[in-house]
Formats: C-alpha cells, sequence, structure tokens
C-alpha cells in the first residue's frame, strides 16, 4: 500500500479554498463556506481513494491574510551577521511566540504545507495581482515545497488572467492550473492532476490512478443519469389513464396525469441529484433549472413548449394550448399502432388482452389519455439539460447555473425515438399505471436501447 | 454458494431496494467496508448480509431445491415419453413395421421442435422471451411472500443482460430432449433384441425408385459410422411383403438404429454441448452491472471516494484582535491615501490645496515609508480610501488600525464601484462590520468637507 499524496490546498483568504476541496471531493458538506474572510480558522483533511486505497490527502487550511507583516517579521528573524535559508526561518519562527499570538492563523498553513508533500495555491483570478500576493507567494515558498497555482473564478467575465500568469512567471511559477470550483471544466481534475504530477514525480502512478478512476467514474454516473432518464421517459409514454368522455371527468382525469407525470419527473431529478452527489435541498434552494422561475412554468403550458422550441403538433395543438397538452386518442387510433408493435415484439397475448378490455371501454364511450409526444420532448429536454448542469456544476456552487437551450433539434421535432413509440403499447410498463411490470426483460430492453440514444 | 447465486441474490436486493425503498443497510454496509476488496465484492458482500439477514438465503435454497425437483420430473418424463415413442413406433411385433411411420414416430416431433427452437434463437431470441415471462408469470403465482417475490425477475434480468437465459434454456430444452432420445434408442434396441420384428414401406403414390432412394440417402450418413444399408434388392422386396430372412431383418433394423442416432440423438448431443459451453463460458463472465443506478449509489456508502479526515488543526477560541487608537502627538494637516486600489481606478481625485496626497499603500515598502512619514508628522486628519471588491483581511485592517494610530481623526472612505460593475452587498457588510469594530466612521463617498476644514 502506497502512502497517500499530501497536499495542503493555501492561499489568500476568500479565495475559495475550501471550496476547491468540496469540488475535488465532489462532497458539499465539507467545511463552512461563506463570503466572510477568515471562515475556515482550523485544518481539515480529506481523502480520496481508488478500490478502498488512499491516493490523495488534501488538507483545507485557513486564509493567509496578514503575509505582508509576516513577511517582515520573519526578515526581522534574523541576527546581525547570520544568513538563514527558508526553511530554517520559518522553523524559528514557528517556535517563537508570534506563531501562536498575532500570525496564529498563518502559522497553521506554513505548519501544514511543510508537512506535505505539495502546496496548491488557490488564487481569486478577479483579483488585481497586488503586492500582498506576492509576499504570499514568498512566505509560501520559504517552505520548501512545490506550489502549484490554481486560478479560481476564471468563468467569471471579469478574471485577470494574463495579470497572474505574468506575475507567476516572474516569480517563477510556471505551471499552473484554471479551475473554477463553482463551474469546474469538464477535464479540470483531469489537468489538475496533470499538473501536479509534472510537480511530484514520484507520485505520477497514483494521480494516474486517480485520474483513471475518476474518468471511469463520470462516464458511469453519466450512464446511470440516462438510464435513469430513460426509465422516466418510458414510463411517460406508456402512461395511460381511460376515463369516460364527460367534459368534467376529462378535466379532472387531465389533471391527475399531468399530477402524475410532474411526480414522476420530479422524483427522476431527486435521482439524479443523489447520483451526482448534490443534496436534495440543493434544488429546492431554487439552483436547479427545474425550480426556477423560467423552468418553473407549467409543464404543459404550451407556451413553455413553444418557449424551447418544441413544435407542437397541429392537431395536438388545440389540447396543448387548453392547458393540457395531453393528447386525448380516441382508443381505435392506437389499437393499430399497439398491434402492431405487440406483433412486432410477439407480445400478441398480451396486446390481445388489453385490446378487449379497450375495446369494451370504447364501446361503452370511453376514451383515453395518454402523455403528448411534446411533453415527452419537453421532459427528455429539461432532464438532458438538468444532466448537462450537473456534469458542470462544482460541490461548491451556491447559486443557480443558467443552462442554455441545446441547440441540436433532434429532440424537438421529427420522430420519437422507437423504444418510446413502442412503449406506447405497454401499458404495464409504466409505473404510473395500475399493476406494473417493470422487470419484463422487453421493458428492460427497451430502457437500454433509449439510454443509448440518450 | 457459487458465484452465480451470489450475483442471483445481489440482483435480487437491488430490485427489492428499487421496488420497496432502501433497507436498513447500516451494519451491512459497515461491514462491507471492513472487508475490503473492490467495489463488486463489497457491493456482494453487502447483499448477500442483507439477503441472509432477510431469510432470501433460504428462499434460494428453496427455490433451487423446487427446480431440482422439477427437473427430475421433466426428466423422468423425458424417459418415459422417449419409451412411449419406441413401443408406438415398433409396436407388439404381431403386424410388420412400415419403417417410415416407425421413422416419422421415432423423430417426426423431435425435429420439429428442434427447428422452432432453432429459428427462435436466431431470430431476436423470442423464444428466451416467452418462457421467461412464463416464468414470471409462474413465480408471481408461486411467490409466498413479498421478501422472495423479486427472486425470479432477479434471475431473468441477471441472465437476460447478457443474453445468456437463450443458452441455459437451450441447455435445458436440448438435454431433456437428448435424455428422450437415448430412452427411446435403449427400448429401441431392447425390442429389437428380444422381439422378431418384419419391416415394410407402403405406397400407393410413390413407386419404388423413390423409397430406394430415400433409404439410401438417409443411410448414407449412418453408413459412414458403420450401420448397415439394405440392399437395393432387400429394399424393392421389402415394399411386397416383410422378408423373413435374418439378414434382411437385421440390416433393416441397423439401419433405424443409425438413422435414430445420427438424426436423433447426434443433434441434440452437439445442441445441448453447444448451449453447456455457451452458458458456462458466459456464467464465469457474468459481472455485476455497475452502471445501473441501484449500484451507482451504493458506491459512496460501501466504497467512498473521499471521506473527511476530521480537523487536524483546531481553530483557536478568537483570532488576533487588532487594537484601535489615536495619536496623542501634536497633529497638523489633512491627508488622503488609498490602499490596494487597482490601476483600473484613476487616482487620485480633486483634492483641496490644504489635503496632501499620500498616493496608493500596496506593497510593504510603500507602507514603511509613509508610516515613518506619519509617525513623525501625524496630520489631525485622515482619509483612507478602500475598494470594498477586496477582502477586508486581518491584514488590511491591521494596516488601516495601524495609520488611524497615526493620526487625531480618521475615517474611511469605501469607493464605489467602477461604472459598469456592482458591489457584491455581502462583501460590503463584511467591511462594514470590521470598520465598526475598530470603531472608525466610514462613508461611501467621500468627505472632502470634513478633510479640508475639520467640520461636516
Amino acid at each position: 500500500m502506497t502512502k497517500p499524496l499530501k497536499l495542503a490546498v493555501v492561499g489568500h483568504t476568500n479565495v475559495g479554498k475550501t471550496s476547491l476541496l468540496r469540488t475535488l471531493t465532489r462532497d458539499v458538506g465539507f467545511g463552512e463556506v461563506s463570503h466572510r474572510p477568515s471562515t475556515t480558522r482550523h485544518v481539515e483533511g480529506a481523502r480520496l481513494s481508488v478500490d478502498g486505497e488512499p491516493l490523495l490527502d488534501l488538507y483545507d487550511t485557513p486564509g493567509l491574510e496578514d503575509a505582508i507583516a509576516l513577511l517582515d517579521y520573519l526578515e526581522r528573524l534574523e541576527r546581525p551577521g547570520e544568513r538563514l535559508d527558508g526553511p530554517a526561518r520559518l522553523a524559528r519562527f514557528l517556535e517563537g511566540s508570534e506563531a501562536r499570538q498575532r500570525f496564529e492563523q498563518e502559522a497553521k498553513v506554513l505548519r501544514q504545507l511543510q508537512a506535505s508533500d505539495a502546496g496548491l495555491y488557490v488564487i481569486d483570478a478577479r483579483e488585481p495581482v497586488l503586492a500582498k500576493y506576492r509576499d504570499e507567494l514568498e512566505v509560501l515558498a520559504s517552505c520548501g515545497k512545490p506550489l502549484l497555482p490554481v486560478l479560481n473564478f476564471v468563468s467569471s467575465a471579469n478574471h485577470r488572467e494574463p495579470d497572474w500568469r505574468e506575475a507567476l512567471a516572474r516569480l517563477g511559477l510556471h505551471a499552473l492550473v484554471r479551475f473554477d470550483s463553482v463551474a469546474p471544466p469538464e477535464d479540470g481534475e483531469r489537468r489538475l492532476y496533470e499538473s501536479l504530477a509534472l510537480l511530484l514525480e514520484n507520485a505520477r502512478p497514483q494521480l494516474e490512478r486517480l485520474i483513471a478512476d475518476q474518468q471511469a467514474q463520470r462516464l458511469a454516473r453519466q450512464h446511470s443519469a440516462a438510464r435513469l432518464i430513460a426509465e422516466l421517459l418510458i414510463d411517460c409514454a406508456a402512461c395511460r389513464r381511460s376515463v369516460a368522455s364527460n367534459a368534467e371527468q376529462e378535466q379532472h382525469a387531465i389533471s391527475e396525469l399531468r399530477k402524475a407525470v410532474r411526480q414522476r419527473e420530479q422524483r427522476c431529478v431527486e435521482a439524479l441529484l443523489k447520483l451526482y452527489a448534490f443534496r436534495p435541498q440543493d434544488a429546492a434552494a431554487s439552483d436547479l433549472p427545474l425550480l426556477d422561475g423560467r423552468w418553473g412554468d407549467d409543464l404543459f403550458n404550451p407556451e413553455t413548449l413553444k418557449q424551447l422550441g418544441v413544435r407542437v403538433g397541429s392537431g395536438i395543438a388545440a389540447g396543448a394550448a387548453a392547458g393540457a397538452g395531453v393528447d386525448l386518442l380516441v382508443g381505435g387510433l392506437t389499437l393499430g399502432a399497439a398491434a402492431l408493435a405487440g406483433a412486432i415484439a410477439g407480445g400478441a397475448l398480451q396486446t390481445a388482452r388489453s385490446y378487449g378490455s379497450r375495446l369494451l371501454g370504447k364501446i361503452k364511450g370511453q376514451r383515453e389519455l395518454t402523455v403528448d409526444d411534446s411533453v415527452l420532448r419537453l421532459l427528455a429536454l429539461r432532464q438532458r439539460q438538468l444532466l448537462q448542469a450537473l456534469n458542470t456544476r462544482g460541490h461548491a456552487a451556491m447559486d443557480s447555473i443558467q443552462v442554455a437551450t441545446p441547440q441540436d433539434k433532434t429532440w424537438r421535432e421529427g420522430k420519437l425515438p422507437e423504444a418510446l413509440n413502442k412503449a406506447r403499447a405497454y401499458p404495464q410498463w409504466s409505473s404510473l399505471n395500475p399493476h406494473p411490470k417493470l422487470n419484463q426483460a422487453e421493458r428492460q430492453e427497451q430502457i437500454d436501447a433509449l439510454a443509448q440514444q440518450l | 454458494m457459487t458465484e452465480l447465486n451470489n450475483l442471483w441474490l445481489t440482483e435480487t436486493i437491488r430490485l427489492r431496494e428499487e421496488h420497496a425503498g432502501p433497507l436498513d443497510d447500516l451494519e451491512a454496509n459497515r461491514l462491507a467496508r471492513t472487508a475490503g476488496g473492490d467495489l463488486p465484492s463489497r457491493i456482494q458482500r453487502r447483499a448477500l448480509w442483507l439477503a441472509e439477514r432477510d431469510g432470501l438465503t433460504n428462499a434460494l435454497t428453496h427455490w433451487l431445491q423446487g427446480a431440482r425437483l422439477a427437473l427430475l420430473v421433466l426428466a423422468a418424463l423425458a424417459v418415459v415419453s422417449g419409451a412411449g415413442l419406441a413401443f408406438a413406433a415398433l409396436g407388439d411385433g404381431q403386424v410388420p413395421v412400415n419403417v417410415f411411420w416407425a421413422l416419422g414416430s421415432l423423430l417426426g416431433l423431435n425435429l420439429i421442435l428442434l427447428l422452432s427452437w432453432t429459428l427462435g434463437l436466431v431470430f431476436a431470441g423470442e423464444h428466451g422471451a416467452t418462457l421467461g415471462r412464463l416464468w414470471l408469470w409462474l413465480s408471481e403465482k408461486f411467490a409466498r411472500d413479498a421478501k422472495a417475490a423479486q427472486l425470479a425477475p432477479a434471475l431473468l434480468l441477471l441472465l437476460q443482460r447478457h443474453k445468456l437465459n437463450r443458452w441455459a434454456i437451450g441447455v435445458l430444452v436440448n438435454s431433456v430432449w437428448l435424455l428422450a432420445m437415448l430412452s427411446a434408442l435403449a427400448i429401441l434396441l431392447t425390442l429389437m433384441a428380444t422381439r422378431r420384428y418384419g419391416f415394410v414401406w407402403e405406397t400407393t403414390l410413390l413407386s419404388a425408385d423413390t423409397f430406394v432412394a430415400m433409404t439410401q440417402a438417409l443411410g448414407a450418413l449412418p453408413a459412414l459410422l458403420g450401420f448397415n444399408v439394405p440392399t437395393v434388392e432387400m429394399i424393392r422386396a421389402s415394399g411386397d411383403a416383410a422378408l423373413n430372412i435374418e439378414s434382411a431383418r437385421q440390416a433393416w433394423a441397423t439401419w433405424l438404429v443409425g438413422v435414430l442416432v445420427v438424426y436423433g440423438v447426434f443433434p441434440r448431443l452437439l445442441l445441448a454441448l453447444f448451449c453447456l459451453w455457451r452458458w458456462k463460458t458466459g456464467r464465469a463472465a457474468l459481472r455485476l452491472d455497475l452502471n445501473l443506478p441501484g449500484y451507482a449509489q451504493l458506491r459512496e456508502r460501501l466504497m467512498p471516494t473521499s471521506e473527511r479526515l476530521g480537523i487536524s488543526d483546531a481553530a483557536p477560541d478568537q483570532l488576533h484582535r487588532i487594537e484601535s487608537g489615536v495619536s496623542e502627538l501634536h497633529s497638523n494637516g489633512a491627508l488622503l491615501v488609498a490602499i490596494e486600489l487597482d490601476d483600473q481606478r484613476p487616482w487620485p481625485p480633486y483634492l483641496p490645496k490644504t489635503v496632501g496626497n499620500a498616493g496608493i499603500l500596496d506593497s510593504r515598502e510603500s507602507r514603511h515609508k509613509l508610516l515613518e512619514q506619519l509617525s513623525r508628522f501625524p496630520p489631525a486628519r485622515l482619509l483612507i480610501a478602500c475598494d470594498p471588491r477586496r477582502s477586508p483581511d486581518r491584514g488590511s485592517l491591521a494596516l488601516i488600525a495601524e495609520l488611524a494610530r497615526n493620526a487625531s481623526a480618521t475615517r474611511v472612505w469605501l469607493l464605489q464601484a467602477p461604472p459598469g460593475e456592482a458591489l457584491d452587498a455581502a462583501r460590503l457588510g463584511d467591511w462594514h462590520t470590521a470598520l465598526q469594530q475598530l470603531e472608525l466612521p466610514f462613508a461611501d463617498c467621500a468627505p472632502m468637507n470634513w478633510l479640508e476644514t475639520g467640520h461636516d
């Protein structure tokens, strides 16, 4: 078993050190994050493991706040006629009494950095390069440990990355990583660990293992998410309500169906949040598109459909405009499709059974409610947008992410995937219907096929 | 417990949790974590522990016992029906045996079902799906309690995912038929060894040549294995009446046995072996599908990729306090100084002649220079301009306090945001709190009047 690599996350106060740790560990509850300076006043560790083997220990440290005065003090520690190098000077400082008084916080940081293999120096890229940051770097450099500058908040509009690059180069720090802890780029962690591997050649195998594992997990998460969305879509496509053709009962059934679909969507959202290790209240705290103003619009509201560019079919538009968007298909029309799909799938018996009862319903004057195609497209769009948002959301994010409408048109118009058309003929595939048979092999096959397409 | 049974139970637990909500798994998770290993083995360990606790393991054993019993019954049925086929084909020896009727009753059903099975296998595995649905339906009917209800679907899903169910069913179907054929062969040999049968063929429509050709064609393959084929004269003669000569009886009997072995026993034997091979290799490759949401969610609980190590260097009870105060020395004049402004801001603003400009403090050297100067000539009024977009850290506050200690009266000017930008309200609030603690008055516009004259 190799010893885990120890990294100290250091930097000025309020630059997002704890945020960086939250994002790297995918732990939304790590430490405390706030706008106040000196929020973190202790050193706290977190461990990253692969297959149960610890590979990386990250230590969150208090912010450096008074580096100018500290550097001043350090220089005065040198007695006349002696010449101390950085670590020796620090050792004298840490033994002294100021390390427990005025520079107590700074001493914590330096002790931790000395005990670590390297430091991640977090920079708020929106800040100008002030003298105090240069002094900070000088103090940190005297620990004699490699430092990797990490530019945080680079996705902000007014960042000053070029200034920082130049200033760091002047200080001899040429390797640096852009990593926005709130909106990390998809390959952000890989770049960070790769840069670290350049600084710490011995730790390369460990870091490469970590990179490979994180990539594998990212893929696994995406597959799981696609499955969750596919299940939602199959559930909704196969959902069906039988209702007597009587205006009042119809309205009631429509609102019931709508409620069921929305609850089902909410379940999917919660499952996605859980999969991506976000808290359910992260969504309730209005920072997820679904519950945001724009997204909170009525799912069945035709305006929402239009806004998202979903082309509402002309025949169905009337229903959608009426605030329903739910297709009222006369039983006879779907029977043909059901029979065809059923015959293809070899489920002739099953179809014949439902055929009978639906025919009976038709004679009794009942109509069938199913979820409209556009609603399915909208559900898919919304879930995919949520998924994209989750993929690029750091675990330090506190506020909401603006999700753009996807540019590709595949879901907005054109044919629905074959799996959904098929699902329409199998009411027992929907968990929203009574007596569902969710474990049918064909259902699982269709879910797999749909998840592939997503 | 075999590897397959472990996977089966794991899948059952996953289905249970998917349908009936999560189980109380604290202890199971802890045990799985301490046992170590990779993620699939931890998931399995957890599932096995839960299965044992909830009696699923017992239910599985019952299931397997039932399956074994059913298999025995099926085998017995196969033996009996195989024997029945042979009896039906040969009859009681009173009348001569019609060879083609005998062949039809021995092989006909077998070959038709073989064809349908092969077609099912080739075309989308419908066969397996139908039998699978039957299996699900049966298990629903026979499931005595809710716990065991997911056992059958779990096996089906597990095998279905790796397309293994068709091979499992193939092994079953083909070995049962093989058994039936062997039983038929045994009875056939016994009957022919102990009874005297005459063999004929009959036709109304076809010519004798057709029968000769057919007999020889069917006998060609068995002949390669050493089975006799009746000669042309024998075949022609058997068209009229059963030949009462030993060599003809033996020739027809070995021909019949040969055809049964080659077209009845061999195909089933080969298919059973093939299916068995596919099933075994497939079973060896059977793994948990970690992409399933149910398993993906277990990862953080069983093999956390990140865990907190706790606090290693505790926070102090309180941070170092910055002392504020005013200069007691004789002071004179007014001074404006700015702290840590960036170059985007025009500085200094227009100043009356009586007000001195100390520039922008940023580096250590500029701080030292100004503090030296202030301690020698303390100003009566000092205005410190700060950019509230910076964070009010202890270093800046200490500098402000030190400057204030060198003047008789000090005020802080929190600058407005540059055009097109807005101040962060939370950060501005932090500045207000910090300055209130230093007991310094602050404002968001320059108190030039006060600076110039000392009056507001």
